[in-house]
């Protein structure tokens, strides 16, 4: 179906084929260019003429909004990408002009760390939501009174993923509101947008077996959580302001009890926008083909409609009511 | 405006395969059918219980199972969890998410053996037969396959010689309003695989003056190209293509009584094994001479339990060679390939005939053959000395002569999408893209006219 995965196909393909071609000990000539969403591309390389290290290197809006969290993504990155086998964050080999490099050791990866590494763009965008996860995690430990006080303090983090589009964080001690920010460019799209998220909204009120699923809220204005972090990024936004909609996850501590749950739900989370513009188009192509059907069956009807030029004084038939032809 | 510094996406949609990728790779990043696996309507229970081989949990298949209609997933469900109730009263359950079930490219074949999906391919002979199925097939390819957000990149795509316009119009259409695609550029397969002889080092000028050779699976055309245009008039197409030859050699070996005479294995044998040589006869003496050139192709099963032996014979140099002589293979085809090309150029204004027999370019996988270029032109050069002999015996002046010569390279498989990923990657291309607000200002007649590139 249409759901799309958290990690770059195109990444894991490119990788598989290397490992591939290394174990059948012609190793492959790389150097490839693969984009992924939000102004995110990923160059694939060989290390110099050493053909049996890759070097992938990516560069993504979200970097530096995401480092500005907790100033540590180059730290929570190496700390990923040590987990798997053959895969290393290099800063001494970093690329000019991309913001990672990771080195991929084609002697030592596994299918595990194929994935691991086409799952950059996600490990990136993860920073802020982990940094969320510990500090309501910690947050939660407080005695009761601290717990709201402090939560009241703690900062939302914004992830600037997009030009006017930001993801904003605020971890709670009971909680973590994740708050997307859009605008879009084309009216059409406002329309199927709305009724979407509205669907999106209801859904879980009228499901009960996604009662589980985080609450999603849908408003106009900044919801009070982020009002003041929104303030600030007002005039980033500007004219497009009336545009601006909100749309409010809630995760509750069930969400991310665990290593999986936390990676699921970053997953998903990160790729919302993405998930829900490609249905916004989905539902467009549904709207042509059904256009384009109902257009059929006019044209049908008027054809049907169409008279016989020829009357039938002056033609002549046969008795079997074939036409005379001259 | 970050979206300039995005990669352009090109992609080079083929009766056969599709090809997609980013300008500026050497290669596209996927080739697959063009071909789309969608669910059979009133068939929604099978296509639940067929989806849980695709990844869908069991108790998706059984809620909707039970409420017997609709399908698995729900468009609203976030986290795809089962929805049984939602099924009575919410949009999805009322009209089914058929439209959004579907595979395309590898994917779809494997789902096609299934009962529940049916394949179609929606490209017949270069021209788009079914828009709704090539939407769904475009949306997949952009969002599963590429990862890209339409609204942030330019595209390059292709058509053949001689697309109608209204079709240019359909596909712009299709990418400005369904996918707000930031701008857009439709080029001639033709010239594009001109413009990828460039790397090859014959070629001196980048001219886009040439003759086009493309042979693909189905049918080999013959276009020529004059200064970015094709001469329709002139463009002429041959029946005998990849799969003519794949066949010829399935019936030679059916024929000796080989062990495995599959269309697999005639497939292999014809990427593997085959050549063009420059005389028959001489081949055949020189195989029955020396046995070394016979050889042997291994087809093992699966579970490389079971080995065949298949030998492997004349098919080496008979099997291209009905490019050359149409008429061991076919019976309603007769005209060799040579002369077809002379025949095109012929077709062609007179100032522009040097240029075309001066840059003849192959594309597509049925020139890969070993020196078929070579071959093409020797065969073609013998004509046209002949004409020019011929008409300095009847005028008795000199004539210049002319120079033929065929260009092979190394992009020839995907030569089409080579060169648009060479035009796509230089600086200028954005600027002779229709962009989306060009698109809302005139409307979709904008794309009847695209400004040629000419980067030299």
């Amino acid at each position: 179906m249409l759901h799309l995965k958290p990690y770059n196909l195109l990444v894991q393909k490119t990788l598989t084929e290397a490992l591939e071609a290394y174990n059948n000990g012609s190793p492959l000539t790389l150097d490839r260019i693969i984009s992924d969403f939000d102004y995110t591309t990923l160059h694939i390389t060989n290390d110099g003429t050493d053909k049996s290290n890759l070097l992938v290197s990516i560069r993504t809006k979200a970097t530096q909004s995401c480092n500005e969290s907790g100033n540590d993504l180059q730290g929570f990155l190496q700390a990923k990408f040590d987990e798997v086998p053959g895969l290393a964050l290099s800063s001494a080999k970093k690329e000019a002009g991309y913001d990672f490099t990771i080195t991929v050791d084609l002697s030592q990866i596994t299918a595990q760390s194929i994935v691991q590494a086409s799952l950059f763009k996600i490990l990136v965008m993860s920073y802020p939501f982990y940094l969320a996860f510990g500090q309501s995690n910690a947050l939660s430990q407080l005695n009761e009174i601290d717990q709201v006080e402090k939560s009241k303090e703690a900062r939302a983090m914004v992830i600037k993923y997009r030009d006017d589009e930001n993801i904003y964080i605020k971890p709670s001690f009971d909680r973590i509101t994740v708050i997307f920010e859009t605008i879009f460019q084309d009216e059409t799209d406002k329309v199927f947008g709305k009724v979407f998220l509205q669907e999106f909204v209801d859904a879980r009120k009228r499901n009960r077996s996604i009662q589980s699923a985080p609450q999603v809220l849908f408003s106009h204005e900044p919801p009070l959580e982020i009002q003041e972090v929104a303030q600030q990024h007002a005039h980033v936004a500007g004219a497009k302001k009336s545009t601006r909609r909100f749309i409010t996850f809630v995760l509750f501590p069930r969400h991310y009890s665990s290593d999986e749950l936390m990676f699921t739900s970053v997953s998903q989370l990160a790729l919302f926008r993405n998930y829900f513009h490609y249905h916004i188009k989905c539902a467009k192509a549904y709207m042509h083909s059904r256009m384009r059907y109902r257009v059929d069956t006019f044209i049908k009807v008027l054809n049907r409609a169409k008279l016989d030029e020829e009357t039938e004084s002056d033609s002549r038939r046969t008795i079997t009511g074939r036409k005379m032809v001259y | 405006m970050s979206y300039l510094n995005n990669p352009a996406v090109v992609m080079d949609n083929g009766t056969g395969l599709t090809k997609l990728g980013f300008a500026g790779n050497d290669s596209p990043s996927w080739v697959f059918p063009t071909a789309i696996a969608t669910a059979q309507s009133g068939k929604s229970q099978s296509s639940s219980n067929k989806s849980t081989g695709f990844g869908s949990s069991s108790a998706n298949a059984q809620s909707s199972y039970l409420s017997g209609g609709g399908n698995s997933t729900s468009a609203t469900d976030f986290n795809s969890l089962a929805s049984s109730t939602l099924i009575s009263n919410n949009l999805a359950g009322k009209r089914g998410t058929e439209d959004l079930d579907f595979y395309i490219g590898n994917e779809a074949l494997v789902a096609s053996q299934g009962p529940s999906y049916s394949l179609s391919y929606p490209i017949r002979h270069g021209q788009v037969e079914n828009w709704d199925h090539m939407e769904r097939f475009w949306e997949n390819s952009i969002f599963k396959y590429l990862r890209t957000e339409p609204e942030d990149h330019f595209f390059l795509l292709t058509e053949p010689p001689l697309n109608p316009p209204e079709n240019r119009q359909q596909v712009a259409e299709i990418f400005f309003e369904s996918f707000n695609c930031a701008g857009l550029y439709i080029a001639v397969q033709a010239v594009l695989a001109l413009a990828a002889s460039w790397t090859s080092s014959k070629v001196t000028d980048r001219s886009l003056t040439g003759t086009v050779i493309d042979s693909g699976d189905g049918v080999t055309h013959v276009i020529p190209v004059a200064e970015g245009y094709v001469i329709g008039s002139a463009i002429k197409n041959i029946p005998i293509a990849g799969r003519d030859i794949t066949l010829f050699i399935q019936s030679l070996l059916r024929e000796r009584g080989e062990q495995d005479a599959s269309l697999r294995t005639a497939e292999r044998i014809k990427q593997e094994y085959c050549y063009v040589c420059p005389d028959i006869v001489k081949e055949f003496n020189k195989f029955d001479r020396d046995s070394e050139k016979f050889a042997q192709f291994i087809v093992e099963n699966k579970e490389r339990t079971t080995k065949k032996v298949v030998d492997v014979g004349y098919e080496r140099f008979l099997a291209p060679e009905i490019f050359f002589n149409p008429e061991i293979a076919s019976s309603d085809f007769l005209t060799p390939l040579p002369v077809v090309v002379d025949e095109t150029i012929q077709a062609c204004p007179i100032d522009v005939r040097k240029g075309l027999y001066n840059n003849i370019v192959l594309s597509g996988g049925s020139t890969m053959f070993k020196d078929f270029g070579r071959r093409l032109q020797r065969d073609l050069k013998g004509i046209v000395n002949d004409r020019i002999s011929q008409s300095e015996k009847l005028s008795g002046t000199r004539s210049t002569g002319v120079d033929v010569s065929v260009i092979s390279h190394k992009r020839q498989r995907n030569a089409v999408w080579f060169g648009g990923s060479l035009l796509a990657q230089t600086g200028e291309f954005k600027s002779y893209c229709h962009t989306k607000q060009d698109y809302e200002e005139y409307g979709p007649d904008i794309v009847r006219n695209f400004s040629l590139f000419n980067m030299i």
